[in-house]
């Protein structure tokens, strides 16, 4: 591998975290290529906080490694400066008013960049004085982004920002997102279990389904890879050769299967294109049935 | 991180800086009102002799239970911290979020900890030295009359002692909502484990942080008239508050039972014979018969004492023990802070 190519955003091998007898990660390996925004997807409790705070450093693994940007996570101040978070339900200090959070941000990061923040700020109307404890949804998590962005990281990690917001808030927000990745060069990794959110954003998708990763690769890579095929009941339990069958459906006369391969199978077999969202569904769904349990 | 701890803990500083001005100024309040008290007891003293003891007697009470009661009012300070300062400190962070907030900046954890605990314990501990100091200073002519500053409650109230207190309550609240992760419940661990530990520490280490001197006291009605009390709920023949003839000041960390003249308890039978029926003899004196009764038995008593001269150096190894605790807890902190959090 040529050394001029930047590490790798994560690169995981064997990463396993249990808490007590819950497995939240189990055996994943995963390596994300720079300059993507990645957009983790999976149901609830199926270990994307996991793997994201573990991304962070906010907690250690039980076994296996992960490596963010090349190096440990959260491996010392320089590192730290290097990735920026925005934590479920965007925490900010109720006390602090917005002021107060930039001056923490300007205090307590050595690349901060005030211009940035007073920017986004009052772009996004936030009015400085006001205490962070009244702001609503949707203006925290906009403070909570331009803490996280004015640092100039090369990685910003979500964790399920946009959640908790109503649809208006969650697209001002997401737009909000894109300009600053783009503004800054930085990669992104987005957690959501909203796919619809997924597929506007992001260009790299990563399937986490019952503690381990499903799918793993760029958007245009995985739709040309999937297809939805359509074949006599039962011709599906023999596929042909080259082809995957993810997930498959019987209605009426016909089997609907979300497949993957590069092969174009013969007919009987009529193949379609496949939304991204179905191709999703498909390997949740298939994750879900085989373990029993999907959630926690 | 200096600006940030201040932002988050200027409230508390506030609070904490009106709390010791009140103090301060009921202290001086006192401390003079002491000294007055004191002068005029030396001034009856020298115009009639005869009237001496009384009047010690008098200035002593006058102040006795002020004195008591502003001690154990000092040793609520510690605690405040603890609870208040030190318990909050990261469980308040872990229980709203704000923790991933905050170490996300490009600060370890491990330092953010460090600046908070280096911060908060300076303010804790130069808000209960003040106070102690003032405390010290205002109870001076009564302490010097009675030799009493190094009993166990005055101890504890005097000089430096109340700082290593201060910085071990903090330190240990601090730990301890690292660990429970919940504000309230820290608080109230914290409240009780460090009530518990200064019942204990006073009892049960202090005596020992040097070898205490011994001494045989024999029990004659004269002293045994200088006690305090005697007796206890379980029927035992012991006596308490005893005074060491030759080394005014010490403290009495220890007392055996009432010995015979071979070395043996005296038993609870003989015991509280003198006490409800002794022989009659019209003795007075604190105990009156009793003290008759037992004195003929030609009874002893071991004591186990650290001498006056030795306060500053019990005051100095008390505060090391204190500080060396908090940073075993403090050394704890930080390492559990970097790998087993959330």
């Amino acid at each position: 591998m040529p050394n001029k190519q930047p590490p790798p955003v994560l690169q995981a091998e064997g990463l396993t975290k249990r808490y007590g007898r819950r497995t939240a990660l189990s055996g994943v390996d995963l390596s994300v290529p720079a300059g993507r925004v990645i957009g983790l997807v999976g149901p609830n409790g199926a270990g994307k906080s996991t793997l994201l705070h573990l991304a962070c450093g906010l907690i250690e693994p039980t076994s296996g490694t992960l490596r963010v940007l090349g190096s440990a996570p959260a491996a010392g101040p320089s590192h730290l400066a290097r990735v920026g978070f925005v934590a479920q339900d965007t925490p900010v200090y109720g006390s602090f008013t917005v002021a107060d959070h930039l001056r923490m941000g300007a205090k307590l990061n050595p690349g901060w960049d005030g211009a940035l923040a007073e920017r986004r700020i009052a772009q996004a109307g936030l009015n400085p004085d006001q205490r962070a404890g009244g702001l609503s949804g949707g203006q925290r998590a906009q403070l909570a982004l331009t803490i996280a962005a004015a640092k100039r990281p090369d990685l910003l990690i979500f964790d399920e920002p946009a959640a908790a917001l109503d649809p208006l808030a969650r697209t001002g927000f997401l737009r909000n997102l894109l300009e600053f990745v783009a503004e800054l060069g930085a990669a992104a990794v987005l957690s959501s279990h909203l796919l619809g959110d997924i597929e506007r954003v992001c260009d790299h998708l990563v399937v986490l389904c019952a503690s381990r990763v499903q799918l793993a690769g760029d958007v245009r890579d995985v739709l040309a890879a999937h297809r939805r095929l359509v074949a006599p009941r039962g011709a599906l339990a023999r596929p042909p050769a080259g082809i995957e069958v993810i997930w498959s459906e019987g209605a009426g006369e016909h089997d609907t299967a979300v497949v993957r391969g590069d092969a174009v199978p013969p007919a009987p077999f009529k193949a379609e294109p496949v939304s991204l969202e179905d191709i999703l569904l498909a390997y949740m769904t298939r994750a879900s049935g085989t373990t029993g349990e999907g959630t926690r | 991180m200096i600006w940030l701890t201040w932002r988050q803990f200027r409230v508390q500083t506030l609070v904490a800086a009106i709390a010791l001005v009140l103090i301060a100024a009921y202290l001086v309040y006192l401390g003079m009102d002491i000294r007055d008290a004191h002068d005029a007891y030396r001034a009856r003293c020298a115009s009639r002799p005869a009237d001496c003891p009384s009047a010690l007697a008098q200035f002593r009470s006058d102040h006795e239970s002020t004195l008591l009661f502003l001690a154990a009012g000092l040793q609520l300070i510690p605690i405040v911290i603890g609870t208040f300062w030190g318990a909050p400190l990261i469980a308040r962070e872990l229980e709203t979020g704000t923790h991933r907030l905050v170490w996300n900046q490009s600060v370890t954890r491990r330092r953010w900890l460090a600046v908070k605990l280096a911060f908060v314990a300076l303010a804790g501990a130069a808000l209960t030295g003040a106070a102690s100091a003032l405390l010290t200073w205002a109870a001076r002519p009564f302490d010097e009359t009675t030799g009493d500053r190094f009993s166990r409650i005055m101890f504890g109230a005097r000089d430096i002692a109340p700082v290593g207190y201060a910085v071990l309550a903090f330190a240990l609240g601090t730990v301890v909502g690292l660990l429970l992760r919940r504000t309230l419940p820290a608080m109230a661990v914290t409240g009780v484990a460090f009530i518990v530990l200064q019942f204990a520490f006073p009892n049960m280490v202090r005596p020992h942080l040097i070898a205490p001197e011994k001494a045989t006291l024999p029990m004659t009605a004269q002293a045994i008239n200088g006690a305090q009390n005697m007796g206890s709920i379980t029927g035992g023949a012991v006596i308490h508050g005893l005074a060491v003839p030759g080394s005014p000041g010490a403290w009495v960390s220890g007392i055996s039972p009432f010995r015979t003249a071979d070395g043996r308890t005296l038993s609870g039978a003989r015991f509280d014979e003198c006490l409800n029926s002794p022989q009659r003899t019209g003795a007075d004196g604190k105990f009156g018969d009793t003290a008759v009764c037992l004195a003929r038995l030609n009874l002893h008593v071991d004591v186990a004492y650290q001498p006056k001269s030795r306060y500053w150096a019990f005051q100095g190894l008390e505060t090391a023990a204190y500080l060396l605790l908090a940073g075993l807890l403090t050394a704890f902190g930080l390492w559990r802070i970097r790998h087993r959090v959330s």
